[in-house]
Formats: C-alpha cells, structure tokens, sequence
C-alpha cells in the first residue's frame, strides 16, 4: 500500500545524492563558512546584500592569497525562514565539513541552537536570535557580533539624555514597535531606565505586518513624545513616515533600530527623509576604505557576486561587518592552531579578537570568553538627504544593566 | 495480477471485515514497515533525521488533521495551534519532572481540551464559517504564546525540551528518536485503518455527507464532531509535542504559527481527504519536496555551468513547486492517494483488462 511513498523516497534520496555531489567537489583545503539564509521569504529585504557582502569579501581576501594561504568557501543556501528546512540545511553542510554556521534569522537561529551546542559547531548570530547569546559563558558556541536589542535602545536612550543636555527628568520618549517578540524585546529595558532617568516612556505597539499604524501616530500627535524609538521593519518605517507627516510628528525626531536601509528611504524619499535617525553598529554610505577597495578589486575585475548598485546600501556594510569579524577569527584561528580551522580554533579565533574594526566599518570589538558580543557598542546616524552622518562616538551605554538583563534571561538555558 | 484477487473468498463476516481484504496489501505493508524498521541501518543519518524522522512526523500530524476533515467533513485552519497546546503543555509537564510517557498523554489531553473547547463554539457555524472560526483559534493562540512568557519560556520566546526519555531510557541517538516518530506514527496509522471499519468511522462519514441526514439516520452528529475534533486534537497534541521532544528540541511559536495550518491542511488535501496513504504522500510532498527542488536546481545549475543569482536560485524552485502541486491537482483532484488508488485498480486486473478491447 505504501509502495510509491517508498520509491518516492528513494528516489529523491537519489536525486538528492546526485544534486549533493557538486558541493563535495569543492577542494578540501578551503575554509568554509555555510551560510543558510532565507532568500525566499520573511528576511529577503536584508538576506541579499548580507550574502552579496559576504561572497564579495570572500572574493577580495582569497584575491590576496586567502587566510593563512586557504582560500575561503562561502556556501549559500535558502532555508526559506522555516525551522525544518533550516536544521536540514545544517545538517547536511556539517557533513560537508562545515563548522561554522550563518542562519540570519531568529525563528531558525533559534531552532538550529540545540543541535550547535551539542555538536560543539559555531553559529554567527549577528543582530538575530536570543539576545542572551552575548553571554560566552553560557552559549558557548554563538558568537552575535554587535548590539543587543538591548544595548541598542539603551545606546539609544543615552544618545537622546545628551541631546536633552544630560538629563531625562521630563523628556518624553514614545517607543513604536512591532508587537511580537522582536519588538517587545526592549521594553522591559526602556521601563528600568524610565524609572532611573526619570523619562516618560510611552508604548505604541504595532500590529504585524506594520501596515497598520493609523492609532499608533494619532495617539502621539496626543501624547507629543520628544523622540520616538522605532522598533518597526522595512516597509513599517515607510508608514510610520507617512503617518508623521500626516500627524505632523518631526522625521528628524523618529530614531529606528538598526533596520533601516537606503531601499526604506527612497520608498520614503531620499528628500523627505531627511533627518531620519538610525542606531547601528555599522557605519553607513560608501566613504570606507574597504567598499573602496571591493569596488575597485572585486567589481573593477568583474568578479562581484551581484549588482555594484547594491553595494550602496547600509545592509551590505552590515553583512561585510559580519563577515569582516567572522575572517578576522579564522585567521587568527590559522595563526593560533594552524589548518585546517575547526570549531574549537574559530570560537578561540573569535575570543581573541581584540579593538578590532576593519578600518572604521563597525564599532571596535573586542570578543573575550564570557563577551561574545565584542562590547556592543554602537551610534546613532543621521540621513542628510544623500548619505548616513554620525551623530555621535561609538558608545556602550548602561552595559551593568544590560549584562544583568543578559545574565537573568541566559540563566535559563542549560546544554542536556 | 499484482494485487490478486483470485482464491481470495471470504467466507464469514469477520473475514471479510478484514483490515487488508487483498493480501498483496497486507504484504505491502509488512514490506514496508520492515524497510521503516530497517532503515537506520540502510539509510545515511542525514536522510534519516533531517528527511525521515519529520516526514513521520509530519505524517501522524496530517492523519490527525485528515480524521476531523477528511472523515468528519469539519475544515479546520488552526491544526498548528493546537499542536502548540501538546507541545507547551507536554514540554512544561516534563520540565517539571513528570516522566515523558505522561507528559505526552498530558499534552495530547490538553490539546484534546482546548481543540473540542473551540468545537463547541465552532460546530454552531459550518463550511467556510468554521473555517473563518478555527483560523480565529490560530490568532488567540499565537497571541498567547507571544505576549506570555510563562508559556513561552521567556525572552526570545524558546522553550527547551528536556532529553527525551522513554521507560527511564534517555533517547538522543539518531537512531533512537527515529523509532520514537516511527512508532508514534505507525500507532496513528493502525489507528485511522482501523477507524474506517468502526462504525464511529462509519458514523463520521456519515457527518461528513451530510450532518441531517445522518441526524435522521439517529447519528448524533454533534456528538460526533465534538468527538472527532477531541480525538484529532489528540493527535495533533501528542504530535506536536514528540515533534518538539525529537526534532526541535525546543518550542517556538514560530513553529506552530498560521503558515504551519496551512501547510498542514495542505498536506491533508493534496494527499486525497480521508486517504491514509494519501497522508504519507501529502506529507511528503509538502514538506520534503521544497528542500529537494532546491537542490536539484542548484544542483543542475552547477553542472550545466549556469551561474545563476543566489536570489534567481531560491525562487525558482518556490515556482517549480508550486507548479508541481498545481499539475498533481490538476491530474488527479482526489490527491495523491487517489493517484495511487488509480494505479492500484489497475494493475489489479491487468492483464486481462486488455483482452476486452
């Protein structure tokens, strides 16, 4: 009766075996990076210029003769932001001989963490998954490069407390966000500092998928908060500027998370946009010494993976900064232990990064054994109408309160 | 011929009640369920837990599913939903200490509650109504699980499961979790076989045609919906929560959210509704064949030397697939399982189908 089902099966192990065979080709002194994104669904409004960015600085580095002499192996593969096809995808590139991993998403960062700490293999987790992670000591093997939501909003918090000149007693700041975990993520933050600052915090949430933010701009053309922080995504921030100008709410008073690109601002309107605000950890535009040297190296040659046009875009910097820390470990991996880099030389690779920021791409890091992070520090920039103005140094700020957070929320995990 | 009917006599009512009135179908089946036993040893680990072990799963979920639509005729869109509650619920008890034998009994009971809870308001409305109802019951229980972190586990909404264990045996090898889905799903499907020649299948089917006609006929269809979506739910808590305790490891509400209903329902109606085997293939299809599109594509792409966008390389396997599901349906509107039914009759009396033409 359930023949077919079985030939089926067969079959498409077959298929697959067949399909598989290509990847194996791929010679075996090489260090390789497996990278299963979602290319497909929810996040291919950053997913793109991450893995661009990422193939792109793999082409410059293995142009210069590799790391240590080994050429980097970056392996891209659509998971299509479902937890079942992202553990497929890790599966089968662990028993390719990849030991560390890219998943970009949070709901498959999530699912692949169980299996990464058992198998003891590297999950890069930047700007996704548990925020928790940071913690070294107890997600071993996760190593999210950059801010919390966290330590974003407080950053954030502390950048509008110098804007009041030092001091919030009185200062209302209106927080809009997403009203699922991402967007909850800094509430419990906002409200301890609300209480030590003495601001006034206000909570706008907004229905998934952000299309809907009438009430939300409405109720702050009431309340009249100083600054909103936004935790809204992509096409959420192109409603929230509409409904400001509606609302007559300032742009230039809207500072969003990190998610914030060069596509939301023309959607908005490089013009109208001006004055806009985004939290990063990112330098933004292309006056970088190292998008210089991908547009002259890589594209000139015509070995880039993608369009040039897209390599304008603060998501590509933020993948080159992913990617930038993740070669930084390995090669300090080969020059600590040698070839071939296994998972124990990349997490020591990665834990002896030190003030490191690929030329003044990112906010220097420095990854120690209980810090994955790398401090966590990062700016608010302005959109001036063309390109992306620093606002402010790179600070960390309120990190005994967020390591406190970090440590309650990471206490609850524990490796069976 | 393959399926021999010839010396085939029943003779007695309880004979001809049999499960497999055709033998080559029993032995069918004995073949493969042998080859499910064996396949750890045949099978390389990747396919066995990546492939198989969800694709069980994924089946004993959809059988589930195909007993309150497929056999009870009620359209349900909140199937993810429900498997949340087992899984929550079973999780949470074996966070607790209660061995995973009862934790899963528990879980599957609290899904039986709370799915036959939403019945009751549910079964007042019919067809698209209901439909409209069930994909309500989604919402409330997405809501809840992301606005309660005493459910949910907290921040960043994951809920470790601890080891599985059965009879006081921690179960962390490949092998070992693959048997757990294999005989959790091979329960469900002796289950459902045997539901079609039970006169509550009967009294199911019944409902299904027609809810006042069977009311006149003295079913109780009520009841029965109310019993049919209890014994689904059932399933889908029990389900839900081995799906957590041996592929996930931990619960998300991601996991269980609406494209999760969807894609179920989907599996249920490109399977054939009320079709076990249908259920397999449904399964199969919907879940498995996304993965292996894929790879064929990225695959034939590198050996013909097409250096195609990474971007052009994920969507054009969604298309593919979405073609394929279109042309099955479009072949055979029963599903997959009618599909094999076909190919079944057929071969059953060929070769001496040809001698009339």
């Amino acid at each position: 009766m359930k023949l077919t089902t079985y030939t089926k099966h067969l079959a498409a192990v077959a298929a697959v075996g067949v399909a598989s065979m290509s990847p194996a080709l791929a010679a075996e002194d090489t260090i390789k990076f497996g990278l299963c994104y979602d290319l497909s669904k929810s996040y291919t409004f950053v997913s793109p210029q991450v893995s661009q960015a990422a193939m792109d600085l793999a082409t410059l580095v293995n142009a210069k003769g590799g790391i240590g002499g080994h050429p980097v192996e970056i392996i891209v593969q659509d998971h299509g932001n479902e937890p079942q096809r992202g553990i497929e995808c890790y599966e089968q590139l662990k028993r390719d001989g990849v030991h560390v991993f890219d998943m970009l998403s949070t709901p498959v960062s999530i699912a692949v963490l169980p299996r990464i700490t058992k198998d003891k293999n590297i999950l890069i987790q930047s700007l996704v998954g548990r925020g928790d992670a940071v913690d070294g000591s107890v997600f071993t093997q996760v190593f999210p490069v950059g801010p919390t939501y966290w330590g974003q909003v407080a950053n954030d918090v502390s950048f509008i407390k110098d804007q009041s000149g030092g001091d919030l007693s009185g200062v209302k700041i209106g927080f809009a966000y997403l009203d699922y975990p991402f967007g909850q993520e800094p509430i419990e933050i906002l409200k301890t500092l609300a209480e030590t600052e003495g601001f006034d915090l206000q909570l706008y949430p907004v229905p998934l998928p952000g299309n809907d933010q009438a009430s939300v701009w409405t109720n702050v053309r009431r309340n009249k908060p100083d600054y909103v922080i936004a935790w809204l995504l992509a096409g959420g921030h192109v409603v929230a500027a509409k409904e400001m100008q509606r609302n007559g709410f300032p742009i230039n008073r809207y500072l969003s998370v990190n998610w914030l690109n060069e596509v939301d601002i023309n959607n908005i309107g490089a013009e109208a946009a001006t004055g806009i605000m985004r939290g990063t950890n990112v330098a933004g535009g292309q006056d970088l010494p190292i998008i210089q040297e991908i547009i002259t190296e890589v594209y000139g040659n015509g070995n880039g993976a993608g369009d040039v046009n897209n390599l304008n875009d603060v998501y590509y910097n933020t993948g080159l900064a992913i990617y930038s820390s993740a070669f930084e470990a390995a090669r300090l991996a080969v020059e600590q232990n040698g070839f071939p880099v296994t998972a124990e030389s990349m997490k020591a690779g990665y834990e002896s990064i030190v003030d490191f920021d690929a030329n003044g791409l990112f906010a220097p890091i420095t990854v120690t054994a209980d810090d994955h992070g790398g401090g966590g520090k990062t700016r608010v920039e302005m959109w001036d109408g063309t390109t992306w103005v620093p606002q402010q140094d790179w600070t960390a700020a309120y990190t005994d309160l967020i390591w406190s957070v970090v440590r309650e929320s990471s206490a609850g995990f524990t490796v069976e | 011929m393959f399926y021999r009917l010839s010396g085939v006599h029943h003779s007695s009512y309880k004979s001809d009640r049999k499960m497999f009135p055709v033998p080559a179908d029993r032995n069918l089946v004995v073949f493969l369920l042998i080859l499910g036993i064996a396949a750890p040893f045949l099978v390389p680990s990747l396919y066995l837990n990546s492939y198989m072990l969800p694709w069980l799963i994924w089946t004993a979920a959809v059988l589930g599913l195909n007993l309150v639509t497929g056999w009870a005729g009620q359209l349900h869109l909140g199937y993810a939903a429900v498997m949340a509650v087992g899984a929550y619920s079973a999780v949470h008890a074996a966070k607790f200490g209660i061995p995973w034998e009862f934790a899963l009994l528990i879980g599957g009971l609290a899904s039986s509650v709370i799915g036959s809870l939403f019945a009751f308001t549910a079964l007042r409305v019919k067809g698209l109504y209901l439909a409209l109802t069930t994909l309500a019951m989604q919402f409330v229980m997405d809501w809840v699980l992301t606005h309660s972190p005493a459910i949910s586990g907290g921040s960043h909404a994951s809920l470790q499961s601890p080891t599985f264990a059965l009879l006081g045996q921690k179960i962390t090898s490949d092998a070992g979790l693959y048997y757990v889905a294999l005989g959790w799903c091979v329960l469900v499907t002796i289950f459902m076989l045997n539901l079609k020649r039970t006169g509550l299948g009967r009294a199911l089917v019944a409902v299904r045609e027609k809810d006042f006609a069977a009311a006149i006929l003295g079913v109780n269809s009520f009841y029965y919906k109310v019993v049919a979506f209890a014994a689904s739910s059932f399933i889908a808590g029990v389900t839900g929560a081995i799906l957590v305790a041996t592929f996930y490891f931990l619960a998300a509400p991601e996991q269980f959210a609406v494209n999760v209903s969807i894609q179920v329902l989907a599996m249920v109606i490109i399977g054939g509704l009320g079709s076990i085997i249908g259920s397999y293939l449904g399964a199969a299809l919907i879940l498995l064949v996304p993965g292996i599109v894929n790879k064929i594509f990225s695959g034939g792409a590198d050996v013909i030397g097409l250096n195609l966008g990474i971007e052009t390389l994920a969507h054009i396997p969604n298309a593919a697939y979405g073609a394929l599901i279109v042309i099955f349906l479009m072949v055979e509107p029963l599903g997959l399982g009618k599909l094999y039914a076909n190919v079944r009759d057929y071969l059953m009396v060929w070769p001496f189908d040809q001698l009339k033409k």
